[in-house]
C-alpha cells in the first residue's frame, strides 16, 4: 500500500515515514500541497495523509484541488491536525477529507486510523 | 543512533532553520511589511516547532509555542493589533523559543518559570487585554500534548484481531443500528463497507441492507445514494460512544441511529453464512426484485417493511466492495477487486513494437487480399476463406493493440480545473470550467502531445475569450464565464473542443496584425472565418502586449505546429460577442492511416483517406484561370485553388492532360485543394514512417510508407499544401 504524506515540518515527514514503512507501508512525501498535487498527477497511491498549515499550498486547498481534479474521488485523505479549535478539521472535511489524525500522534492510533479509511 | 535520536536531530535541525526564518520574518514585520504571507510564515514556523516539541515531549518549549503560536493566530485574523510592543514582545520571544530548544537538545532542564513573563503577556494579549500585563501564567489546556512519541512496531496483520472478540454469553447486548449514508459521505472518499469492517471488530454483526428505495435502472443515478443499512451488533463491550466512534469521520454525512435492544435473547437468529463475502448487488437487486420490493418509481417504499437482503459479516473478514459499489464507489481502487481487472506495467516500447508489427501485419494482409484475382477465387476456394478469416482477425488485433495504447483524455483534462481557477484569479475574472466527455480514449502518444496545446488553448480562452466581470455584465451575460471543453469520437478522428461564451475574436483587430505582420497581403479579401484562423498563422499572436498569461512569445502558432506533429488539424470559430470554439481534430491513432494510393508522374504518393472529398476525371473537370494564370478548379459553384503534384514535387509528366485525375481535398476550416495526379491505383492501409525521423522534413509530404510491393510512397500533406498554395497567392 503507498501512503502520500504532505507536510512542510522535516521532522514529522520522518515520523510519518518511520511509522509508516514499520507498517509496511510504502511512503511517498510532498512538502506542501502544490508539490503533492504533482506527486499525485504522476503516482499511483492508496491514502493521502496532509498537513494543514503549510506554505505555497495549505491543506484546505490542496484537498479541494485533489477533489476537483476527477481522478481522486475516492481516494482516502486524512488531515493531521494539533488544532484543539473544531474549525481546521471543519474546513478539511468540507474541503473533501476523509478523516484526520491530532498530533502528536500515537503510532498505533495512526495506524489503526488508516485501516478504518482504506480497504 | 536510535530512531528517535535520528528524529531529534531532524527536529532540532529544522527549529535552526525556523528560528532564523522568524527572525527575518519579523525584521521584515518590524520594518512595516505587514503582508498576509508574512503573518501565515511566522506562524507555521513556531506552530512547526510546537508540533515537533510535542511529540518530543517537550513540555516547557511546547506550552511556550503554544501561547505564543495563539497569539500570532489572533494577529493573523486581526483579533489582536500588531503594535510595536507586541513585535518587540514577538522577537524577544523567539530568543526565548531558541532557548528552549537549546536546553532540549543538551538535556539541560530550564527554570520552571523560564519565560512566564513573555508567556504571560501572550496569554493577557489573547484574552484581549491590551497592553499584555503579566497575569497568571496558568490554566491553559495543553491536554493533548501528553503523548510521549515512541515508535513502535505495529502488527498490520488484519486477520489479527487488534482485541479480543472472545465472549462469555451472559454479557452479550444486542445493538441495532441504522445507517443512511448522504452522497456527501462518497464525496470524502468515506466508505460503508469499512465501517462495517470497523464495527465488526466490536462483536458480530450482521448487515441487513435495505433496498426499498432502489429505483428502477432508467432512474438509477449511478451516484445516488439508494440503501440504507440496519446492523445488529451482539457484543460484550460495545457501548454507545465506541459505536458512535467507529462513525466518528462520517458525522453529518449520514443518519445514524444506535439504539440498545432490551430482553433479546441470543439464539443465533441469523445464521452467519459460511460465505464470506457480502451478497452481490446484483444477487440483492434480485432478490428485492422477488419480493417486489422494487419500486419503479423511484418514490420512498414504506419504510417500515421488513428488510429483503441479510448478509452476514463476520468480525475481521476482509470482504469484497460487491455492496459498496452501489453507490458509485471505483471499486476498481479496493485491494479485494475481481481477479479479471488485475494491471500489469508494461514497457511501452514493447507495446510499440507489438503496434509496429501489427501494422505490418495489416498491410501484408491487405496486399493478399489484392492478389486474389478472380482465376485464384474460383481455384482455391478454401486459402480465399483463409485469406478473409486472416482479414477479420487482423483488424480485431489491430483494434485490440490500439486499445492497449488507448487512454482516457481525463489523464490532460483533470489538469485543466486548477489552470482556470489559476487564471481566473489572476485575472480577477470569474470563470467556470464544464468538462465533457473525458472518458474519451485516444492513444497515449496523442495524449503526451496534447497537453501542452490544450493548455495553450484553455489560457488563450480565459485570457482573451472571457470578458471581466463588468464587461460581461455590461454584455447582458452572467457575470461568471463559461469554458467548456469536451471530447468526442467522430469517425476514425477524435474531436477536442475547447469553447468559451466570451467577446469572440476581435476581427479588425487580427486582420489589422495581420497585415502589419506581413502574414495577409495588404489587398487580400478573406471570409470571417478565414480571418478567425490567421490566429495560428506563424508570425502571429493577438496579444497586443504581451500579456502574463497567454503571452511569454509564444503564439497560437505553436498550438497549430504541436497539433500537425500528431497528425491533427485545428480550426476556430468565433461568434462576435457570443464567443468561441476552438475544435481539434485528432487522428484515433498514429500509426496505420486509410489512404488512396496514386500514381504523381511514375511515382506512387498516397493521399489521407480521410481528407479527400471526391475525385474527377480532368477530362470533365471544369477549369477556370485566373488573371494571374493560376488555375482553380469550379465545383458546384465554387472555385478552388488546383496544386499540379507533379509540377509542384519537380517531376514531369507525359501523362496527356486528359487522362490525368483531380482528386478533391478538403483541407481544414472547410478550405478545399484541388490535388492533380497522373493516376489513381486504389485504397488501402498504410504504416507511417517519419520522414524527420529518418530523413528531413520536406514541406508538402507529411511522411512516408512502404507498399506491399516493397516501394517506398511518400504521405501528401494536405494541409501544407493549401497553406503554401495561399502564401504563395498572398506573396
Amino acid at each position: 500500500m503507498r501512503v502520500l504524506t504532505v507536510d512542510d515540518s522535516r521532522t514529522i515527514l520522518a515520523m510519518l515515514h518511520h511509522t509508516l514503512t514499520n507498517a509496511g507501508f510504502e511512503v511517498l512525501q510532498a512538502e506542501n500541497g502544490q508539490i503533492g498535487l504533482e506527486v499525485l498527477e504522476n503516482e499511483e497511491v492508496d491514502i493521502v495523509i496532509t498537513d494543514i498549515n503549510m506554505p505555497v499550498m495549505d491543506g484546505i486547498e490542496f484537498i479541494k484541488n485533489v477533489r476537483a481534479s476527477g481522478r481522486h474521488q475516492s481516494l482516502p485523505i486524512l488531515i493531521l491536525t494539533t488544532e484543539t479549535s473544531q474549525d481546521k478539521r471543519d474546513q478539511g472535511r468540507a474541503a473533501g477529507g476523509t478523516g484526520w489524525i491530532v498530533k502528536p500522534f500515537d503510532p498505533e492510533k495512526l495506524i489503526s486510523v488508516i485501516h478504518k479509511v482504506v480497504h | 543512533m536510535s530512531d528517535l535520536d535520528e528524529f531529534k536531530a531532524t527536529y532540532f535541525d529544522e527549529c535552526s532553520e525556523l528560528l532564523l526564518e522568524l527572525e527575518e520574518q519579523f525584521i521584515a514585520i518590524q520594518d512595516g511589511d505587514r503582508s498576509a504571507d508574512r503573518l501565515n510564515a511566522v506562524f507555521r514556523a513556531i506552530h512547526s516547532i510546537k508540533g515537533g516539541g510535542g511529540a518530543f515531549g517537550f513540555d516547557g518549549l511546547v506550552k511556550f509555542a503554544h501561547s505564543f503560536e495563539t497569539l500570532l493566530d489572533y494577529v493573523r485574523d486581526g483579533r489582536v493589533e500588531l503594535t510595536e510592543d507586541v513585535i518587540t514582545l514577538c522577537i524577544r520571544s523567539i530568543d526565548l523559543v531558541a532557548d528552549f530548544v537549546g536546553a532540549a537538545r543538551d538535556g539541560i532542564t530550564l527554570a520552571p518559570d523560564y519565560g512566564a513573563t513573555e508567556k504571560a503577556s501572550f496569554d493577557a494579549l489573547a484574552r484581549g487585554e491590551a497592553g499584555g500585563s503579566a497575569g497568571s501564567a496558568a490554566g491553559d489546556d495543553l491536554d493533548e500534548f501528553d503523548i510521549d512519541f515512541t515508535p513502535v512496531a505495529v502488527n498490520l496483520d488484519a486477520s489479527a484481531p487488534l482485541s479480543a472478540v472472545g465472549s462469555s454469553q451472559e454479557d452479550l447486548t444486542v445493538w441495532q443500528v441504522t445507517f443512511k449514508p448522504f452522497s456527501s459521505l462518497y464525496e470524502r472518499a468515506n466508505d460503508p463497507l469499512l465501517l462495517f469492517r470497523e464495527l465488526a471488530l466490536l462483536g458480530d454483526s450482521t448487515v441487513h441492507a435495505e433496498l426499498t428505495q432502489l429505483p428502477s435502472l432508467g432512474q438509477f443515478e449511478p451516484f445516488g445514494v439508494y440503501c440504507t443499512w440496519m446492523i445488529e451488533l451482539v457484543s460484550d463491550k460495545a457501548n454507545e460512544e465506541a459505536i458512535r466512534e467507529v462513525f466518528e469521520f462520517v458525522d453529518g454525512d449520514c443518519e445514524i441511529g444506535i439504539e440498545k435492544r432490551e430482553g433479546v435473547t441470543l439464539a443465533p437468529a441469523v445464521a452467519p453464512s459460511d460465505d464470506d463475502d457480502l451478497p452481490s448487488f446484483a444477487d440483492l437487486a434480485e432478490q428485492a426484485k422477488a419480493e417486489r420490493k422494487f419500486v419503479p418509481t423511484g418514490e420512498p417504499d414504506d419504510l417500515e417493511s421488513p428488510a429483503p437482503a441479510v448478509a452476514a459479516v463476520k468480525p475481521l473478514t476482509p470482504a469484497r466492495p460487491a455492496v459498496a459499489s452501489e453507490a458509485g464507489e471505483e471499486s476498481s481502487t479496493s485491494s479485494g477487486r475481481p481477479a479479471g481487472m488485475q494491471s500489469i506495467r508494461v514497457d511501452l516500447d514493447k507495446v510499440d513494437r507489438v503496434v509496429n508489427m501489427v501494422g505490418e501485419l495489416v498491410i501484408t494482409q491487405s496486399m493478399l487480399t489484392q492478389q486474389m484475382d478472380d482465376a485464384i477465387r474460383d481455384r482455391y476456394q478454401e486459402l480465399v476463406r483463409g485469406v478473409e478469416v486472416l482479414a477479420q482477425t487482423t483488424r480485431g488485433l489491430q483494434d485490440a493493440v490500439m486499445a492497449i495504447r488507448a487512454q482516457p483524455v481525463k489523464s490532460v483534462f483533470s489538469r485543466m480545473p486548477r489552470l482556470v481557477r489559476e487564471l481566473a484569479s489572476k485575472t480577477g475574472k470569474k470563470i467556470k470550467l464544464e468538462t465533457i466527455g473525458e472518458n474519451t480514449e485516444i492513444d497515449k502518444t496523442i495524449i503526451e502531445q496534447l497537453s501542452d496545446p490544450l493548455t495553450h488553448m484553455v489560457r488563450n480562452s480565459a485570457d482573451h475569450g472571457v470578458e471581466g466581470i463588468e464587461k460581461r455584465l455590461a454584455a447582458g451575460k452572467p457575470e461568471t464565464g463559461t469554458i467548456r471543453l469536451s471530447a468526442e469520437q467522430a469517425g476514425g478522428n477524435i474531436l477536442i473542443i475547447v469553447e468559451d461564451d466570451g467577446q469572440g475574436i476581435n476581427r479588425e483587430r487580427v486582420l489589422e496584425i495581420a497585415r502589419e505582420r506581413g502574414v495577409v497581403a495588404p489587398d487580400q479579401q478573406l471570409t470571417d472565418e478565414q480571418i478567425d484562423n490567421l490566429i495560428f498563422a506563424p508570425g502571429f499572436s493577438t496579444a497586443s502586449e504581451v500579456s502574463d498569461i497567454s503571452g511569454r512569445g509564444v503564439g497560437m502558432d505553436v498550438v497549430l505546429s504541436n497539433i500537425k506533429k500528431i497528425g491533427g488539424s485545428v480550426h476556430v470559430r468565433s461568434w462576435t460577442g457570443k464567443g468561441t470554439r476552438m475544435t481539434l481534430r485528432l487522428p484515433l491513432t498514429l500509426a496505420v492511416l486509410d489512404v488512396m494510393l496514386v500514381k504523381v508522374a511514375t511515382s506512387p504518393y498516397v493521399i489521407p483517406l480521410s481528407s479527400i472529398v471526391e475525385t474527377i476525371q480532368n477530362s470533365r473537370a471544369d477549369f477556370g484561370y485566373m488573371p494571374s494564370g493560376g488555375r482553380v478548379l469550379q465545383v458546384r459553384g465554387e472555385y478552388v485553388q488546383v496544386v499540379d503534384l507533379a509540377q509542384r514535387f519537380e517531376m514531369s509528366s507525359d501523362q496527356s492532360e486528359d487522362n490525368r485525375f483531380v482528386v478533391l481535398c478538403e483541407a481544414e476550416g472547410n478550405s478545399k485543394i484541388a490535388l492533380i495526379v497522373d493516376d489513381i491505383i486504389g485504397q488501402q492501409q498504410v504504416v507511417i514512417k517519419s520522414l524527420e525521423e529518418n530523413f528531413e522534413r520536406i514541406d508538402g509530404i507529411a511522411g512516408g510508407t512502404i507498399l506491399g510491393d516493397g516501394n517506398v510512397a511518400l504521405i501528401v500533406d494536405v494541409q501544407s499544401l493549401k497553406v503554401d498554395s495561399a502564401h504563395q497567392n498572398a506573396a
